[in-house]
């Protein structure tokens, strides 16, 4: 699918806009990010788990692209390898206790994921219903709400899971 | 291997985890997985808590 040069500068400047308002909250306090030490030894361990899967599927792409032949736009296929690596590494953090940070609260991540992921999936659904997600047998630039949705429910399922079960062994 | 001195001296101050945690800087899941064996807390984390319980270090963490 090709995007006119102002479509992607308009992504471009969307991105750094988002960049800045994160950077922003940083500054102002109102985002932080301060984690205790078996925390952060722990998400050490995620970002491992975390850049191997990256790797190992940026590999597997890599290999299907020259065996299958073009099957999907090169930044789809970079989204999912990303995609593939975050969710791994969200699911290890929150397997380890260490996803939220010391003053994070878990109701407020658990919204902000399910909003996040309900956005992405429904723009994504709407972009397969018009027949934008595969055009010429080839995964476009489309199908990527629907990776960030299915990646976002899947770290909510995950998170709401290991809450509860956290929550039943507190109560034991 | 469970640390029940620390629970022990936690609980004679009437301190629940997350008071623990708070008072010391680190979550409440920190303390539970020192409690219960399944984190070694670095020297500066023992020396926190010694200090917020009033133990010395051999009190609370030295294996005998």
């Amino acid at each position: 699918m090709e995007h006119s040069v102002g479509y992607m500068l308009g992504l471009l400047v969307g991105v750094l806009v988002g960049v800045g308002i994160i950077a922003l909250l940083f500054k102002l306090k109102v985002m932080d990010l301060t984690f205790d030490e078996r925390q952060e030894r722990a998400r050490g361990q995620a970002y491992k788990y975390g850049f191997w899967t990256l790797l190992s599927c940026l590999l597997l792409y890599g290999f299907s692209d020259m065996i299958l032949g073009r099957w999907c736009d090169v930044i789809t296929g970079a989204m999912l390898c990303v995609a593939a690596a975050l969710l791994v590494f969200a699911s290890v953090c929150i397997v380890k206790d260490a996803y939220l940070s010391l003053k994070e609260n878990p109701r407020a991540v658990m919204t902000l994921l399910t909003v996040v992921s309900i956005l992405n999936l429904g723009i994504g659904i709407m972009n397969w219903k018009n027949g934008r997600v595969v055009e010429n047998g080839i995964l476009t630039f489309a199908a990527v709400n629907g990776i960030c949705g299915l990646m976002t429910l899947v770290i909510l399922v995950v998170y709401v899971v290991n809450y509860l079960l956290a929550k039943r062994e507190d109560g034991e | 291997m469970k640390n029940l001195r620390l629970k022990s001296a936690r609980a004679a101050l009437d301190m629940s985890q997350q008071q623990l945690a708070d008072a010391v800087g680190v979550s409440r899941q920190t303390i539970n997985a020192i409690e219960k064996g399944d984190y070694n807390p670095t020297i500066k984390l023992c020396l926190a808590i010694c200090k917020t319980l009033g133990k010395t270090l051999d009190e609370l963490f030295w294996e005998e």
